[in-house]
């Protein structure tokens, strides 16, 4: 008789599986729950109601919030870009003292991006802001100086502060870039009698391409998603003059309790952004 | 070894269970002075009962979103709530009803915008409503009278601002909720009014029009850039006796008297709204306390909302800076030598009018907003702004349906 065979117990299939799986399940419940749940349910949402995506062509404020979201992404960016990489190259060309200098210009971002809306709504303040109090002082009529409570200046206003705040960011990519250039081809080109704008041209910015690249992308996410500084600043205000698309998003989702709409133009944004990232690739690429 | 580790915590959640269950009631207060006296009561409550009290405390902003999401989902998270008056009749379907009528010493506009479906569903904690604020010390020495009609206060901006070589009149113009609770008053008293009796938008009347012409007109007296105003601008103003005249609210009161804060401690009156072609009545902004249908514990919940709102501890509350929702505590003569607003607001408060009552006022009110901005930035001509709003507040409308 083969006792042996009958008295071993099937082991059961979850036994089998491999230790870590069980030390990773913790974690994988909660991205499911709060990543891929969110994710499926808010295509539901959006798509549930095909409604809601007709309903964008004709929103007029949505239109609005899509071309000002365009016009602060274009301009900040290349205000950033432009301004950052001047500076990382400035302090690096700095024989001393450069990481005094990178400390120095990092505060801006180190700040939360509420704390400082908050100081420069206060700066801005027409009647007893700092800004229109210096001017006052220089003699300047400021009565036409209304910054963030302008209907034309206000979105250059909070262009001005996400470019105070974020160039920063620029500046500590490129700067990284910058530094992790092998010195040798720099070195053959001065030999070979490239001048400065030549050295740059030439050979600094076509080996800083990826670190440009990945910069711009990091940067361009981020401004087509900025809501902070503009919540703080003017509430999309005055009118919609800086209505932008993530604000209108937030408006409809949480004041409106119009979850679906909401959804859709968040899908679009997704899509845009999507859109956005991969044409700015093949372009870097091309070049 | 493995097993234990996950039998462990299975274990300890069994026996907490099996615990028995600490009285306590979760309250969300909005961050400000509204909330912070409705905080202090309830852990004097809390205190006094046995109950662990728990306050979340939120931007205004915040507690609405946080709110109806809860009442939304009934999910239960919440036992008390503070309410703006107008989230009312969105929030209504996940309130519980009061177990008794609140009696009459309340003031009968704050009760009128706690019922929905014919029963009552939250009592008024705060009883603010907007309100003239003026220089009587100016007005005084240009030999004028108290402005009672939107043209005595043209004529007090124009006279008393330019001699004076200050702001004749500062509001709030901030696309929103500002710029629609300052021209509220304006588009009453000129006779004109958001939806008529069938819900249908009125906003581009010719009493409409006629109302955002007049506060364009008083803008020619406000300081520049006044269409990015809020209150903390309007009131600074004010402060600092750079304005002669503005709507506010009550809770303001108490800084135009602090000598740390104001260059017009007793220089201001507080009266009542201008009239023009009718009587003038201010935006009501009552805060209400209200139990989610959802609570877990709505007996404890009850039991705190009546003993909150009561005379004793409205008393109470109003001496820590809430204006009142009962008139008994409005007419208390020691509080009536302590706050000199008291019988303007109480006047104040009894012919406030309510926003529109309509779920989608939110909606409804961020498109006005936007609009009135536009014409107070100059970007838009008033009757272009005001058709455009009415026709987006009708599409509004049209996709509820």
């Amino acid at each position: 008789m083969n006792t042996r065979v009958t008295s071993e117990k099937p082991r059961h299939s979850w036994r089998r599986l491999p230790q870590g799986f069980w030390w990773t399940l913790p974690s994988i419940v909660v991205l499911i729950a709060l990543s891929i749940y969110p994710m499926i349910y808010s295509v539901r949402l959006a798509f549930g109601d095909l409604g809601n995506f007709t309903r964008l062509i004709s929103d007029r404020t949505f239109g609005i919030a899509t071309v000002q979201t365009i016009v602060l992404t274009a301009v900040a960016l290349a205000a950033e870009f432009v301004l950052g990489l001047a500076l990382a190259l400035l302090v690096d060309s700095l024989s001393r003292a450069k990481s005094i200098f990178r400390a120095g210009l990092l505060v801006p971002m180190l700040l939360p991006p509420v704390v400082a809306a908050v100081a420069w709504r206060l700066i801005y303040n027409p009647q007893f802001g700092v800004l229109n109090g210096t001017l006052r002082q220089l003699g300047v009529n400021t009565s036409a100086l209304t910054w963030t409570n302008g209907h034309n200046s206000a979105l250059l206003s909070v262009i001005v502060v996400d470019i105070w705040e974020w160039t920063p960011f620029l500046f500590l990519l490129l700067s990284a870039g910058l530094q992790a250039i092998p010195p040798d081809p720099i070195e053959a080109a001065r030999i070979d009698g490239a001048g400065p704008w030549r050295l740059f041209r030439d050979v600094t910015l076509p080996l800083l391409k990826p670190t440009i690249l990945l910069a711009l992308l990091l940067r361009a996410m981020d401004l087509v998603r900025i809501f902070d500084q503009i919540f703080i600043l003017t509430q999309g205000g005055p009118g919609t003059a800086t209505e932008t698309v993530s604000l209108y998003i937030y408006r409809t989702a949480f004041r409106f309790s119009n979850f679906g709409y909401a959804a859709a133009m968040s899908f679009v944004l997704l899509a845009a952004t999507m859109l956005f990232s991969r044409g700015l690739m093949r372009v870097m690429r091309a070049r | 070894m493995l097993r234990l580790a996950f039998l462990a915590p299975v274990v300890w959640l069994l026996c907490s269970c099996n615990r028995a269950p600490e009285k306590s009631l979760t309250i969300a207060v909005n961050a400000g002075v509204e909330g912070t006296a409705l905080k202090t009561a309830a852990k004097e409550w809390g205190a006094a009962h046995g109950v662990k009290i728990e306050v979340v405390e939120l931007p205004y902003a915040n507690l609405f979103e946080k709110e109806q999401l809860d009442l939304s989902s009934r999910t239960g998270a919440y036992d008390v709530i503070m309410i703006d008056d107008p989230w009312f009749p969105r929030m209504a379907d996940g309130l519980a009803a009061l177990p008794h009528e609140p009696d009459a010493d309340f003031i009968a506009s704050c009760v009128a915008v706690t019922r929905a479906g014919g029963k009552t569903l939250a009592l008024p904690y705060v009883g603010n409503s907007q309100l003239f604020f003026y220089r009587k010390d100016l007005f005084a020495k240009y030999k004028m009278d108290a402005p009672k009609t939107w043209d005595d206060v043209l004529a007090g901006a124009k006279k008393i601002g330019e001699s004076e070589k200050m702001y004749g009149y500062v509001m709030r113009a901030a696309a929103g909720n500002a710029v629609v609770a300052d021209f509220m008053p304006l588009l009453w008293a000129f006779g004109g009014d958001v939806l008529d009796a069938s819900q249908k938008p009125v906003v581009d009347s010719p009493a409409a029009i006629d109302a955002l012409r007049f506060m364009l007109q008083l803008g020619k007296y406000s300081p520049p850039g006044y269409a990015g105003f809020n209150a903390d601008e309007v009131s600074a103003h004010l402060l600092q006796s750079t304005a002669l005249m503005s709507i506010n609210w009550p809770a303001w009161i108490a800084a135009m008297d602090d000598p740390a804060k104001s260059k017009v401690v007793d220089k201001i009156d507080f009266i009542p709204m201008p009239g023009e072609r009718a009587p003038g009545v201010g935006e009501l902004g009552t805060w209400l306390i209200a139990v989610p249908a959802a609570s877990k514990h709505s007996a404890d919940a009850f039991d705190f909302l009546f003993w909150s709102t009561d005379a004793p501890q409205q008393k109470q509350a109003a001496l820590r800076g809430n204006p009142p929702t009962r008139r008994s505590v409005f007419q208390s003569p020691d509080l009536v030598g302590k706050f000199r607003a008291f019988p303007a607001q109480l006047a104040a408060l009894e012919s406030a009018r309510p926003r529109p009552r309509t779920k989608l006022w939110n909606e409804i009110e961020n498109t006005f907003g936007i609009y009135l901005s536009k014409a107070n930035a100059g970007a838009m001509d008033p009757a272009a702004a005001l058709h455009a709003a009415s026709e987006e507040i009708a599409q509004i409308l049209q996709r509820a349906r």
